[in-house]
């Protein structure tokens, strides 16, 4: 259902890890590896972002982009869909998706802005193409839940209203699209794991307000123990590596 | 395949999927596509119709129309006896075309008021009546309860089975304009002017910026009325100058039957900006108040008119919900509202055959009608003869402009788009405004949030606490 996550199509097609992290047959004879498409789609996920401020879209449009970009690799190879090409095209179509609808004819020019690199370049005939197969590979499910929606709740309840704390919190939960979490649990399980981080590291104590919930905390704490895995691994990747990973997708 | 036209190589060219269907004809047409009846192949549903909405490319070049895009949202997402049936979403990459197909409903309610209009004012039975009703509310509840807002409600939207397993249900139909209404990115009025005029909600005449599930209760209402007298409840004249939601005509049309509203009953009237900007011309007529009860057949003192006056509650806060009228006693009084809103359960009374939808067998699936003149289908068509299961096509006449499920609406919302209007990014579910991080991944407060810190990190949660579920 729409409304309510528990009945929604995001909840029925939730995946394991292990099947989010299948490094598709035609990308793994180029030699990606699964580090490589990890890479790929945490850069693609900040390129949404970057292009959503350049077109003026709220969060909420790319979180819904990034998620839609994520779904379509989890059955699409990266040979075939171009990751610069499906990047743009999926915040094309969450921004419908989200009653944001950017116009068509703007994201080439912005795209040129943002990157100089001739294998950005697409035209509006071929973002136009791409979202209808972008479609086909959601399979027509376009609903996404996001942290988002429950956060504010959650930080009340919590009583958190140190806004450097909220700020930290909203952070955390826009650094999860860089990882396939959406994919994998339920939105309100990340923006628990975002307060939980955010609370240890602001030393605001939680504990009791934890208990009282009614989660699986040792989820919680996994989803944690992720983002802070993410955050480790994050200083050590290079524009070099990217751009290696990239290469290998030439055709 | 061949024999539902007499065009040629058209079979050649026609995309995979659609072989799994018999085209039959073109049934409605609108702003952005077309309708049309077919019938399933396969031998598991042979015959079994199916309603194929194509949308068509916008020509302005922007992709999929958003209102294709609303529709597959949301009909992917829900299921409901009284909620038509999404059944394949198919695309032809060719042309760049959208298709929707869906289980296909022989009647509407527009149709079967207009057949007993014009069947020399021969009342809708209480039973056929208090039924649709029901089942129409059925289904509004259960999209008011997933906070989805139909905002298109009007007689030809509500679909009625034709013979058949599910003979006589309702199915709303029709979600281009509907909304998730929890938490919208922009105002709900953002996106242009909905809901045909003669069913819209006081509240949107005066311009309400944030309306509710409400709006579509006003326009069951408007639709429960006409089933009893067989003619829209308030039809004012549109005025289509200007993109507004401000119809002075139609508020007139309303405020003639129901007073004016005043401030003691609408406290929030007020607060809309058009009671403001339009008093004069609002206030400025009075009239007796005619009253509901002169222009419905219905006794004051009966449940049927009460629950109709609840619906027309000019307050949109103090409005009848779909699960209040569900409990009303309308329905809890003989006769009892049935699955088969067609066919009474008592014995003896007249079952009506309605006509069924009329059918344009010259148009194909590219739109394109063929140089013969539209000709009545009524003998020996084409058609019938090689068409499996294609019962019923002999009655069909040409049909009508603007039939079933396909709605005129332009989409001023996208033409007033305003990329200065909107925020920038973080701010999308951020009601207080904060300015927000674009992330925290700066390298100095790494350090802090590292692993290798104990879960925990000073705020003592045990290691091992048991999972709470």
């Amino acid at each position: 259902m729409a409304a309510n996550f528990w009945t929604s199509s995001h909840y029925k097609q939730l995946f394991d890890q292990e099947e989010v992290d299948v490094v598709h047959p035609l990308d793994k004879e180029k030699g990606i590896t699964l580090e490589d498409f990890k890479l790929i789609k945490m850069h693609m996920a900040n390129y949404i972002g970057k292009l959503a401020q350049q077109v003026k879209v709220r969060q909420r449009v790319v979180a819904t982009a990034v998620a839609y970009m994520r779904r379509v690799y989890t059955r699409k190879s990266m040979s075939e869909y171009d990751p610069r090409l499906v990047a743009p095209t999926c915040l094309y179509l969450a921004s419908k998706a989200e009653e944001s609808t950017v116009q068509a004819r703007l994201l080439p020019f912005f795209i040129k802005k943002l990157y100089s690199d001739d294998k950005y370049r697409y035209e509006i005939k071929e973002i136009l193409e791409m979202e209808m197969k972008i479609l086909e590979a959601l399979n027509y499910y376009l609903v996404v839940f996001h942290p988002y929606r429950s956060l504010p709740q959650f930080l009340q309840d919590a009583g958190i209203n140190d806004i450097t704390m909220i700020q930290l919190t909203w952070g955390l939960v826009n650094d999860t699209y860089r990882m396939d979490l959406i994919l994998i649990h339920p939105p309100h399980l990340i923006a628990l794991a975002c307060i939980y981080i955010a609370s240890a590291y602001r030393e605001k104590d939680t504990t009791a307000w934890f208990e009282e919930l009614r989660v699986d905390m040792n989820v919680v704490k996994n989803i944690s123990m992720e983002i802070l895995d993410f955050y480790e691994s994050h200083r050590l990747i290079t524009d070099e590596k990217v751009t290696a990973a990239f290469n290998k997708l030439k055709p | 395949m061949g024999d539902v036209h007499n065009r040629s190589n058209s079979n050649n060219e026609k995309p995979e999927w659609l072989q799994q269907y018999n085209l039959i004809g073109k049934i409605g047409e609108g702003t952005y596509g077309l309708v049309f009846l077919a019938k399933t192949k396969s031998p598991a549903n042979r015959g079994k119709s199916i309603a194929i909405k194509k949308f068509k490319q916008s020509k302005d070049g922007d992709g999929v129309s958003p209102t294709a895009i609303r529709e597959i949202m949301l009909l992917r997402e829900i299921t409901h006896e009284n909620v038509v049936k999404l059944v394949n979403v198919h695309i032809n990459h060719a042309d760049m075309s959208l298709y929707l197909a869906f289980d296909y409903a022989e009647h509407d309610l527009y149709e079967i008021i207009r057949h007993h209009r014009d069947k020399g004012n021969n009342m809708i039975n209480q039973y056929t009546v208090k039924s649709l009703l029901w089942q129409l509310l059925n289904g509004l509840n259960y999209l008011h309860s997933n906070w989805i807002i139909h905002r298109d409600l009007k007689p030809s939207n509500i679909l009625v089975m034709g013979d058949g397993e599910e003979h006589g249900v309702v199915k709303i139909a029709d979600f281009g304009l509907a909304r998730i209404y929890q938490a919208p990115l922009k105002a709900l009025s953002d996106n242009g002017v909905v809901v045909t005029i003669w069913y819209r909600a006081p509240e949107l005449l005066l311009g309400a910026k944030h309306y509710t599930s409400a709006v579509d209760m006003w326009a069951v209402g408007c639709i429960f009325a006409e089933l009893l007298t067989l003619k829209p409840l308030f039809q004012g004249a549109e005025a289509k100058s200007i993109p507004n939601p401000f119809q002075l005509d139609q508020l007139d049309k309303i405020f003639k039957v129901l007073g004016h509203p005043t401030l003691e009953k609408w406290p929030t009237l007020a607060s809309l900006p058009h009671w403001h900007n339009d008093m004069q011309h609002i206030q400025g007529h009075k009239y007796e108040n005619t009253g509901l009860h002169s222009v419905v057949p219905l006794s004051p003192k009966s449940a049927a008119f009460d629950l109709l006056s609840k619906m027309l509650e000019y307050d949109p806060r103090k409005r009848i919900t779909a699960a209040q009228a569900l409990e009303h006693d309308y329905f809890r009084s003989e006769p009892l509202p049935g699955r088969n809103a067609l066919v009474p359960s008592q014995p003896g009374e007249k079952v009506i055959n309605y006509p069924i939808r009329p059918v344009d067998t010259n148009t194909d699936f590219e739109g394109t009608t063929s140089l013969q003149p539209p000709q009545p289908v009524s003998s020996g068509n084409a058609v019938s003869g090689g068409m499996p299961g294609a019962h019923g096509v002999n009655n069909r006449s040409a049909p009508r402009p603007i039939p079933i499920g396909m709605q005129r609406m332009q989409h001023q919302g996208m033409a007033a788009y305003n990329l200065a209007s909107q925020a920038g990014m973080g701010g999308g579910m951020n009601p207080g405004n904060i300015p927000m991080p674009r992330g925290v991944a700066q390298p100095h407060q790494q350090h802090h949030l590292r692993r290798k810190d104990p879960p925990g990190m000073g705020t003592g949660y045990p290691p091992q606490q048991k999972s709470r579920r």
